[in-house]
């Protein structure tokens, strides 16, 4: 009999509680700065091009080889009259979403901190009719964090 | 022959009774899709969920959705079913408790017929379903639905016995059985008071009664996956559930009309018929929330343990409640003397739950005789 009033106090407890459930569609949960959703490409403000310069290091260490990347010289370089100090840039990159597995490690491996893992809803709410639209090109990889949607979090690496 | 009908003096009597048929019935169907939609938004908030929130603002439409669906089911029947008794045996269901509905009051003097024997006639009439319940389980022909209806019919009766003399007890006390005359009496002072005992009996066996948690033994999905229902589906599976939920609603009418004062107790019968409405239902509300509360909380009970709580505690607790009132009332003792033997009583019911029989394990035989019984 104690421990029924006991049970029927908490269980009121619970009753004044706040319910712990999201109306998903229209509400979200906040992430955490960390979460790891997908790779997507920084983009350098200051110089208004992409931080990465095509040097296939994330390609090499990608384990699921979902990353096809090709370099070109920049045309923006300075010997070029431009004001880049990157002889090389990113000409074309797609990431396979569909086989990436989050592992981190595009992001371990890149010597100029150009890639980085979504930590915004964006990178989870990928859902598509095709397979193959889950591939994704340049300006997809790159638009996010050039129109600042990134969390600061990754944005500050 | 013309009869009075809510102020209007010249309606006839088949007219009269049609009208108030179709308001019971209209009623009780808005009440219970109410009350379903309530339960399911206290469970939720119980569990810290949300409840039904897509079908229309706040979810309230989520009823009528369900209504809607179980109306456009196809109305199965197994083959191996008796026609006639798995028909039929919905409308044992459903019937008497809409009939039950008949004497509850919700104002002074305003029930659907003001009956003398009100009391008795709302328990006798109340305890009529369970032959449905068996009729729906024998004539499935599923052996599910047979456990279900015998552990119906075993948890029935024997809760009505105690429903029963718990009522009576108040009944003794308050010298009538007309129910508009026993809540008239709570003006003051409302029965709880003078028998707490009794409520908690009552209170124990309604929720037997209505088949709810702790006691929903026999529509138990984990042991016989539903019960006497298993078979039903469509139209009359949703009568079932509808009787159940009207069934919970004029037993709560019944506790706050008997126990709580219904509409008399605080403001007495002078106050006006929106207050005593409001009284009423504020009261059956309160009810109905504490079954809802009990039924978020404690587990199912075992079989034997449901019995044995039955006939073991909370009969002897209530024929000798029944017998003290007697002594008290006969001898004229002052109406402080009603409490001694419902305190007691309450006292014996908390001893008897913390350490009693149903705590006890289901007997088995001792080790060498099962040993020996093994080897045989």
């Amino acid at each position: 009999m104690k421990g029924l009033l006991k049970s029927m106090a908490t269980t009121l407890s619970t009753f004044a509680r706040r319910p712990v459930t999201r109306k998903y569609p229209e509400g979200h949960k906040e992430l955490p700065e960390r979460d790891r959703a997908f790779p997507i490409l920084l983009w350098d403000d200051h110089i208004d091009e992409p931080y990465c310069t095509g040097c296939h290091a994330c390609e090499r260490a990608c384990p699921v080889e979902c990353m096809t990347v090709l370099m070109k010289d920049n045309p923006n370089h300075e010997s070029q009259g431009g004001t880049s100090r990157r002889r090389k840039i990113i000409d074309k990159f797609w990431i396979d979403y569909a086989r990436c597995m989050r592992c981190n490690i595009c992001v371990e491996v890149c010597n100029f901190e150009a890639i980085a893992m979504n930590n915004t809803w964006t990178g989870h709410e990928l859902s598509v009719y095709d397979r193959s639209d889950l591939v994704m090109d340049l300006p997809q990889l790159l638009a996010q964090h050039r129109a600042g949607e990134l969390d600061e979090w990754v944005a500050d690496i | 022959m013309n009869t009075e009908l809510f102020g209007f003096p010249t309606v006839n009597v088949w007219v009269d009774a049609i009208i108030r048929l179709h308001l019971i019935v209209g009623l009780m169907t808005v009440v219970v899709m109410g009350l379903i939609y309530i339960e399911r938004k206290i469970i939720a908030r119980f569990q810290m969920r949300l409840g039904p929130t897509r079908t229309g603002p706040l979810g309230l439409l989520q009823s009528l959705a369900d209504a809607l669906k179980l109306l456009g089911k196809e109305d199965l029947r197994p083959r191996n079913a008796d026609p006639l008794i798995f028909e039929f045996a919905v409308y044992f269901v459903f019937v008497p408790v809409f009939m039950a509905f008949v004497a509850i009051p919700f104002a002074f003097d305003w029930n659907v017929r003001v009956l003398e024997l009100g009391l008795f006639y709302v328990i006798a009439i109340s305890s009529v379903n369970v032959v449905g319940w068996v009729m729906a389980g024998w004539s499935s022909d599923n052996r599910y639905a047979m456990i279900g209806a015998l552990r119906a019919a075993a948890q029935g009766i024997s809760y009505e016995v105690p429903l029963i003399l718990a009522v009576l007890a108040v009944a003794m006390v308050a010298g009538s059985l007309n129910l508009n005359e026993i809540t008239g009496q709570q003006g003051h002072i409302p029965f709880i008071v003078w028998q707490p005992l009794a409520f908690a009996i009552f209170y124990v066996a309604m929720l037997a009664e209505l088949n709810r948690t702790p006691f929903d033994i026999p529509i138990g999905e984990s042991e016989v996956v539903g019960g006497p229902f298993i078979e039903y589906s469509g139209i009359r599976w949703s009568m079932f559930f509808l009787a159940e939920y009207a069934g919970l609603f004029i037993l709560c009418l019944l506790a706050s009309a008997v126990f709580l004062g219904g509409w008399a107790w605080p403001l007495g019968e002078d106050a006006g018929f929106l207050w005593q409405i409001v009284l009423t239902s504020a009261k059956t509300g309160l009810l109905i929330f504490s079954v809802f509360w009990v039924r978020v909380t404690v587990p199912r009970m075992r079989i034997d343990q449901l019995m044995a709580f039955s006939w073991k505690v909370l009969m002897p607790l209530s024929f000798a409640l029944i017998l003290a009132n007697g002594l008290i009332l006969v001898y004229e003792w002052p109406d402080v003397f009603l409490l001694v033997p419902n305190v007691i009583g309450l006292v014996l019911l908390y001893v008897i739950v913390e350490h009693g029989v149903t705590r006890r394990r289901p007997r088995q035989l001792a080790r060498p005789a099962l040993e020996a019984e093994a080897a045989s």
